[in-house]
């Protein structure tokens, strides 16, 4: 009996011992970097050195618009979601998305909303700070904010007149067109107690094209009440998009 | 034992000197109260800095200066000879209307002062008035007030500063037929030709809304709204920056029928005028803001019944109220 006892703590106490040597996984961090280009060139503001794919030189001037709910997945379609409304303006906001506390595992695709969700987008859906206020999206019926405003000018061909373009996208006519966009995650990203970095490339060039050639002359420059336009550039913006992870 | 018992004496007695506060004069509190600035729900979160809470003392004070020529070297004005109440705190002649300006976060036509309303009225008693402090620090009310409401028996300029702003803060015109409108429970309605003059500002036929727009009436930014072929430098004069040149901050239209004449030269005597150039008048240029689409076709083109339903819809920014807030005016005449 007496020896029985002291089998049974030699088991317990090398259990106890097992398992603090076994270092438990723990929750980390992603940060996304939000990295511009426009058809693979670098992006300069104010400067006609673009062409599009229905042909016209254009400038970049300005672009303000939402990203919202983050979600990792894992393989076996465990999420990590965050509630959050980042506004990003070129130039003037930090264009980096911070995931905090995400679980450890492998996450193998980032999916997140290019604009605000149909809960989100509706009066008063935002908190009332001036940029929300600013993005507000006023027309007659319908409601919320901007997804985006995509501002520059373009040159007709020929005779080099300038012309504005406003790429102005939201919910037309209780329509609601945001992008989902799903990006899988080569290799996959490891989260055991680190802090992991993620690359997001966009391609602004391809709001004009892929699938639909973008004819700013054809549009013309007040979309915000056109659904057909609308619809072309929910397509076009969802390839607009890749991932890269920075981390070896 | 006498020497002993008078150095003690001195001691005691100069011990209140030795410590870091300064006695203060009798009946001399610092206790501010806090100060509650009322606006409605559907107006932005009113940013107030940390180190400038809005109290009582501070907003009595920053009224008093307003109104006070002591602030202007020579005495000859105070703020409120040019800002005039009744014409929304401005003045026929080219005086920035000062309405809501809480929610600015750069000032004057060519954001030449960028920041909070400390760093602008900083600017104007220090470099624009060049108060000069030791009259206000000699002066047999204005010290007292001072320590009141900032715990300071040293009269600063960053002191009038934050005086000065926290009584701005208090400008808000929130009370035009337009805001009773929004608010539900005063069943106020436009007319049919107000409506439909919002109709034009708020979509993209007049896209007044991308730069006048929110409930501010303004987007607090700088444009170039194509006034001119060759266009002054404005913003570029701060930033030294090419692509700023012509752009000067968009105004609120609140008030507005108030406070003309129009443009940051006073060009437009009216606001038909206004209406005219947006819809006819567009200049192109290098820097214009792509938001003035329509430029290349000079204008918006309105029809001349267009154009008095944008008038309507303009005149329902107006809030006689703010003109007659006993709380705004001058606190010497009471």
């Amino acid at each position: 009996m007496k020896k029985n006892y002291a089998f049974h703590i030699l088991i317990l106490s090398s259990l106890v011992l097992l398992s603090a040597c076994q270092k438990e996984a723990t929750n980390g961090n992603v940060t996304i970097f939000i990295n511009y280009n426009v058809g693979g060139q670098e992006l300069v503001t104010n400067d006609f050195r673009y062409t599009c794919a229905a042909g016209y030189t254009f400038e970049v001037t300005r672009l303000q618009y939402y990203l919202s709910n983050f979600t990792l997945r894992k393989d076996d379609g465990t999420e990590y979601f965050l509630d959050e409304v980042f506004y990003q303006e070129l130039g003037t906001t930090d264009p980096s998305i911070p995931i905090p506390d995400v679980p450890p595992g492998t996450y193998t695709s980032l999916s997140f909303v290019y604009g605000l969700d149909a809960d989100t987008n509706v009066d008063g859906g935002l908190p009332n700070t001036l940029t929300n206020i600013n993005m507000e999206w006023p027309l007659s019926g319908d409601q919320g904010y901007h997804y985006m405003k995509f501002e520059g000018k373009y040159k007709l061909p020929g005779t080099g007149e300038e012309k504005a373009f406003n790429l102005h996208t939201g919910a037309t006519g209780n329509n609601q067109n945001f992008i989902e966009i799903t990006l899988p995650i080569d290799n996959g990203l490891k989260i055991d107690g680190n802090t992991m970095q993620l690359q997001l490339n966009y391609d602004l060039n391809e709001w004009l094209q892929n699938p639909n050639t973008w004819d700013f002359e054809v549009w013309g420059p007040m979309i915000m009440a056109n659904q057909d336009a609308q619809l072309a550039l929910k397509a076009n913006g969802a390839t607009a998009f890749s991932i890269e992870p920075m981390n070896p | 034992m006498k020497r002993t018992i008078l150095l003690l004496g001195v001691l005691i007695w100069t011990l209140p000197y030795c410590t870091k506060e300064k006695p203060i004069d009798p009946g001399w509190e610092y206790d501010p109260t806090p100060f509650n600035l009322e606006y409605p729900d559907f107006f932005p979160i009113l940013e107030i800095p940390a180190d400038n809470p809005t109290t009582v003392q501070g907003v009595l004070l920053g009224r008093m200066l307003y109104y006070d020529p002591i602030l202007h070297k020579d005495s000859t004005e105070a703020c409120a000879s040019c800002h005039q109440q009744a014409f929304s705190f401005s003045k026929p002649g080219n005086i920035i209307p000062h309405i809501n300006l809480g929610w600015s976060g750069a000032f004057l036509w060519n954001g030449k002062i960028q920041g909070t309303l400390e760093d602008i009225m900083l600017f104007e008693s220090r470099d624009f008035f060049e108060t000069d402090l030791s009259r206000l620090q000699n002066h047999p009310d204005y010290p007292k007030r001072f320590y009141e409401a900032f715990g300071d028996k040293e009269i600063t300029y960053e002191h009038i500063a934050k005086a000065m702003a926290q009584f701005e803060r208090t400008m808000i015109s929130a009370n035009s037929k337009y805001d009773q409108y929004l608010d539900p429970d005063q069943f106020v309605f436009l007319e049919d030709e107000e409506f439909l003059g919002y109709d034009i500002f708020f979509s993209e036929k007049g896209d007044c809304f991308h730069c006048h727009g929110g409930i501010l009436f303004t987007d607090n930014r700088f444009h170039n709204n194509g006034l001119d072929a060759n266009p002054e430098p404005g913003l570029s004069e701060i930033t030294g920056d090419p692509f700023d040149v012509g752009r000067f901050k968009t105004p609120t239209l609140r008030n507005i029928e108030l406070t003309g004449p129009y443009m940051h030269d006073s060009r437009y005597e009216t606001l038909e005028e206004v209406i005219d150039f947006y819809s006819e008048g567009l200049k192109n240029s290098p820097t214009v803001d792509p938001l003035m689409k329509n430029v290349y076709k000079g204008g918006i083109q309105l029809t001349p019944q267009e154009k008095g339903y944008l008038l309507a819809f303009l005149k329902t920014l107006t809030d006689t109220t703010y003109l007659h807030n006993p709380a705004l005016e001058d606190p010497f005449h009471e």
